[in-house]
């Protein structure tokens, strides 16, 4: 049937009423739409809602659409209704906000990881001779918007966590360190109180990559950063500063106390040697520590005072804690 | 200045449109929120890209950073409508909707919902009255949220623009007695601002 055959709208109520063209598109149409009164009382109701509501346009037409449907949110509804009938706008309602209207399947049950359709509503003032007389509601299915968007959120979160961790040994990496350091210098110089860093090394690694190889000297540096990651305190920053140098980041601690925590990395580091493919290699860390102190300006002061710290450790044997005192002027 | 693209009796037509328009605008929010909203005199500008981002600050009286909700419109003249407020006083918008038009509603709204749902009422009325007047019927889109703590500035990308004059029409809203005020601005570019201009020739042979 070509368009030219279809009977102009009927001038006479003769059943069955033949239907226009556009009566054909809002049947078939791939999104849902209906007709409110002020009243609340549908006026029209296409093959998608029927579809997906299993209510057919007979058995809701004529009646106030809380009569088939009372979970709908009645007040909201009723107040986005009215709100563009006295204002003669459009209303919407988004997934972001209001994932669903009506409680609809979706078709991915099985991979979407959703409960129910997520939807997108938009409420269209129907004018004649501007006044509003009905609203019109669309309602589209955004549920695979929604599980893309849960996705890429996911993705970011991933990629933020791979951003801030040293890929060889799972720790923190310098970057992520200096940040948090930065943030809790910060901190400390605005509201004071205590904070201390620790630098340490693993003595003579480059003898342990020379004489072993860089799979075991790889080996070595996971199982350390394994190691202290455990006993470090969960308020506690660990990272890699690069190659066998790690720091430590103590908020709210004071020097004594730093030297406590050094002492306990020490001994964790040095106590029992690391086994890799059946070698026993023996390691142990030296490590500065330096604290916080008025007149820094920022926080590398501490980062170069603990180095020097951990420079005199070196120098004075290895395998020992060394903290920069500063004697009071 | 690029004021030469309306007649001087073009620009008092669009003034007295525009008057007429926020006042109508008016009279339905009243009406809506059941509460006296007060709308500043309008005020209509024609920019050059370049000074788009000065004339919101003057416009608006805000340096700082802002809170905005963007919503386009569409019919032979389309253009955005923005709901701008101070980032700090984002929290306030909602006070614009209060009494009885919130207590009706007893779901929780979050308050990104309602944002959205304020700015949708305020460029919804004062955009629906404004082309009312020029004798349009818009079509309008979901609201969106431009930035939560931005710049003036960033709201125009001078690069990617494809006009270079805007007609900007702002009216802020204040309920009585309050300090916050809430701004409406409606931006129109080139091909609309023809589209206005000659709309109101239309308005005023039909006098």
């Amino acid at each position: 049937m070509s368009p030219r055959d279809l009977p102009a709208s009927p001038s006479t109520p003769s059943a069955p009423l033949p239907l226009s063209l556009s009566d054909l598109v809002v049947e078939r149409v791939g999104f849902g739409l209906f007709v409110l009164d002020r009243d609340m009382n549908v006026l029209m109701w296409n093959r998608f809602m029927q579809d997906h509501s299993g209510v057919a346009a007979a058995d809701v037409i004529g009646r106030p659409v809380f009569e088939r449907f009372p979970d709908l949110p009645r007040a909201w509804l009723t107040r986005k209704v009215e709100s563009v009938f006295q204002l003669g706008s459009f209303a919407f309602s988004s997934w972001e906000q209001r994932p669903y209207l009506f409680r609809f399947d979706h078709d991915r049950p099985i991979t979407g990881g959703v409960d129910y359709m997520q939807q997108d509503c938009t409420f269209m003032p129907l004018m004649q001779d501007r006044e509003v007389i009905a609203v019109c509601v669309t309602l589209s299915d955004v549920t695979h918007v929604s599980i893309m968007q849960r996705e890429r959120e996911d993705a970011v979160a991933r990629l933020r966590e791979y951003a801030d961790r040293d890929g060889l040994t799972g720790i923190a990496n310098r970057r992520y360190f200096e940040g948090r350091l930065a943030d809790e210098f910060a901190r400390w110089q605005r509201y004071g109180g205590e904070m201390s860093v620790l630098l340490f090394d693993l003595d003579h690694f480059k003898k342990i990559n020379d004489e072993f190889g860089h799979v075991v000297g790889d080996t070595v540096l996971r199982a350390m950063a394994q190691r202290v990651a455990q006993v470090v305190r969960k308020q506690d920053v660990f990272g890699r500063f690069g190659g066998e140098e790690f720091a430590l980041l103590l908020p709210c601690t004071p020097l004594d106390d730093a030297l406590h925590v050094a002492e306990k990395i020490r001994h964790t580091i040095g106590d029992a040697p690391v086994e890799v493919q059946g070698v026993v290699v023996p390691v142990t860390a030296s490590v500065g520590a330096a604290a916080a102190r008025p007149g820094a300006s920022d926080y590398e002061v501490m980062i170069n005072e603990a180095d020097a710290a951990l420079y005199s450790a070196k120098r004075q044997g290895r395998n020992r804690c060394v903290a920069l005192i500063h004697e009071p002027s | 200045m690029p004021d030469r693209v309306f007649t001087e009796l073009q620009r008092d037509a669009l003034q007295e449109i525009a008057n007429l328009g926020m006042g109508q605008a008016a009279t339905r929010l009243s009406g809506l929120l059941n509460a006296f909203i007060e709308l500043s005199v309008p005020r209509v500008r024609v920019v050059a890209v370049s000074e788009a981002a000065q004339a919101l600050r003057e416009m608006t009286g805000i340096d700082g950073p802002v809170t905005a909700v963007r919503q386009g419109f569409r019919s032979e003249i389309k253009g955005e409508a923005l709901v701008i407020c101070r980032s700090g006083e984002i929290a306030e918008l909602g006070a614009l909707i209060g009494g009885p038009y919130a207590q009706s509603t007893r779901d929780a709204l979050t308050e990104q919902e309602l944002v959205f749902d304020v700015a949708n009422v305020l460029s919804g009325a004062c955009v629906s009255s404004m082309l009312d007047q020029l004798g349009r019927l818009p079509v309008f889109s979901q609201p969106g949220l431009l930035g939560g703590a931005i710049m003036l500035d960033e709201v125009f990308q001078p690069g990617m623009l494809a006009w270079d004059l805007a007609l900007l029409v702002e009216v802020n809203f204040a309920l009585e007695d309050q300090r916050f005020r809430a701004h409406l601005v409606m931006l129109m570019a080139e091909e609309s601002i023809h589209h206005v201009s000659r709309a109101i020739d239309a308005l005023l042979h039909s006098l």
